[in-house]
């Protein structure tokens, strides 16, 4: 079940890559989360009740509720408009995310350690190249702070596939991560779509002393 | 046998499920299921007329594009029973089959000289072209996971894994369904509705058409829909009995008519450059079906 649930996380990262409208981006954003909760709640072994409250929290609660209606509020307030407005067209987006896929696959191949589960891997490296790729190649500034999400849930993964247990270190360390980022970013986006009309990155060329 | 003769009789009513369910999302109430194959044999009463500018291509081409369809249905097993033709490597005969069939409703497009026929044409190469390798990347991937390499043998041995055969046949009917909808240029690809040339994939070829040539492809469209549903059946008949595998049968085909005619009710066409990217992102999909089998069974490259 954990092997169709990490394909189907797969599967939203090449949607990602050819999705054009901001409400696409914050649903997808929101089925990784439930995706990820359905990793990890299988993944754990004993139900400690304190790990299984936490795990909750931090995928349903926070992933899949607050930081969609957050950037959603945040779409709405500076009235963004749908499109993402990529540099590239999206059809090359889904090639080098595909290519990105078949890297990963043909790296986690080199790697011989009887730790790691080699599908893990491959999903939660897959999925840090591909927000680092959405990052680097779409214009607006919420969109990075989407991108950034992505990375954390391949962080998240990542996390899950090293150790049987989550370290509960680890797990405050992302969410308090993925807290200040969230907040952080809408704050200044906010404060950006106060000051210009447009958020945009290539305004912020403009900004001098 | 039992699958050819089931496939044929699905055939007649699968179109009118789509286009009543059209109806009813749309708040009409739409014709009875067996309109769509009363205009076919209205059609098939009727005889041709031929353009003279056209050659004995586009003759030949209606009759060709049926019986390759047919041709294609007879390999479809049905859970333990083979198909009328059974062999190694018959998902190969099966894809190849079809594309002669098309190749052919090609080349009498391009026969009658439209420019408007042309363009369909170009478009329809460009389209199957782009959805073979998701099909051939799909069926690879089961002839891994299982060790056969037909379409009986697949299904067969497919039933004795655990739920993760279950899991990859609902991937592969997501694949399957959205292959059958480029195949038959249906809604988020082409509009089968559109009354512009310039918008039309699969419609526009057949412009020339008529009578008895234009019955034979119409039903032809509704026996390939009949016929990837047959191949999505199949994932999920288990080794039952008889009284249990043709009702389960029917019921996937009547559940796969009722989505297709809730995708075309509620999407919109893609513009034509986006078509390109939305059937390669099936490849990207089959691929990522295929590391995961290449995962669970342990065998790297």
């Amino acid at each position: 079940m954990i092997n169709v649930l990490l394909i189907t996380f797969a599967m939203t990262l090449i949607y990602l890559s050819i999705a054009n409208r901001m409400g696409s981006y914050i649903k997808i954003l929101v089925f990784q989360g439930l995706l990820l909760f359905g990793v990890s709640f299988i993944e754990l072994k004993e139900i400690n009740i304190l790990n299984l409250i936490f795990i909750l929290f931090e995928t349903i609660v926070f992933k899949t509720i607050a930081v969609p209606l957050l950037l959603n509020y945040i779409i709405r307030r500076n009235r963004i408009t749908r499109e993402v407005e990529p540099f590239l067209p999206n059809f090359i987006s889904l090639i080098i995310v595909t290519f990105i896929i078949i890297v990963t696959f043909l790296l986690s191949n080199i790697i011989e350690d009887p730790h790691l589960n080699k599908i893990y891997f491959v999903v939660a490296f897959s999925s840090l190249f591909t927000g680092l790729y959405i990052i680097i190649t779409r214009k607006k500034i919420i969109t990075h702070v989407m991108g950034f999400l992505v990375i954390e849930n391949g962080v998240f993964i990542l996390s899950l596939a090293v150790g049987n247990e989550m370290p509960m270190l680890v797990n405050t360390g992302i969410l308090l991560d993925l807290f200040v980022s969230v907040l952080v970013l809408g704050i200044f986006v906010n404060k950006i779509g106060d000051v210009l009309k447009d958020v945009d990155v290539e305004q912020l060329q403009n900004l001098k002393d | 046998m039992i699958s050819f003769a089931l496939i044929i009789i699905t055939s007649l009513f699968f179109m009118g499920i789509i286009i009543r369910t059209k109806s009813i999302a749309s708040g009409r109430k739409g014709p009875g299921i067996f309109q769509p194959m009363k205009d076919v044999i209205r059609l098939w009463k009727k005889d041709a007329v031929y353009s003279k500018t056209t050659s004995f291509v586009f003759q030949i081409a209606p009759s060709i594009y049926f019986a390759s369809v047919l041709m294609a249905i007879l390999v479809i097993p049905f859970g333990q029973y083979k198909g009328i033709i059974s062999f190694e490597g018959d998902f190969v005969f099966f894809a190849y089959v079809l594309a002669l069939g098309k190749f052919f409703s090609i080349i009498s497009a391009m026969d009658t000289g439209s420019s408007f026929e042309g363009i369909g044409a170009s478009r329809e190469a460009l389209y199957s072209m782009l959805a073979e390798p998701a099909f051939f990347i799909l069926m690879g991937s089961f002839a891994l996971f299982t060790g056969h390499t037909s379409f009986h043998d697949i299904f067969i041995s497919l039933h004795f894994g655990s739920y993760i055969s279950y899991a990859l046949g609902v991937l592969a009917t997501f694949i399957l369904i959205m292959i059958a909808m480029i195949e038959n240029s249906r809604m988020p690809i082409d509009d089968p509705k559109t009354h512009l040339e310039l918008t039309m994939i699969h419609e526009v070829m057949i412009l020339d058409n008529s009578g008895f040539d234009l019955g034979l492809i119409l039903f032809a469209t509704n026996l390939k829909f009949a016929m990837y549903g047959a191949l999505i059946a199949n994932f999920f008949i288990a080794n039952f009995q008889m009284y249990l595998t043709i009702p389960i049968f029917f019921a996937v085909q009547i559940i796969f008519a009722v989505i297709v005619g809730i995708l075309e009710s509620f999407s919109a066409r893609f513009r034509m450059n986006h078509n390109a990217q939305f059937i390669f992102t099936l490849t990207s999909v089959a691929l990522m079906i295929f590391f995961g089998v290449l995962m669970v069974i342990g065998k790297f490259i």
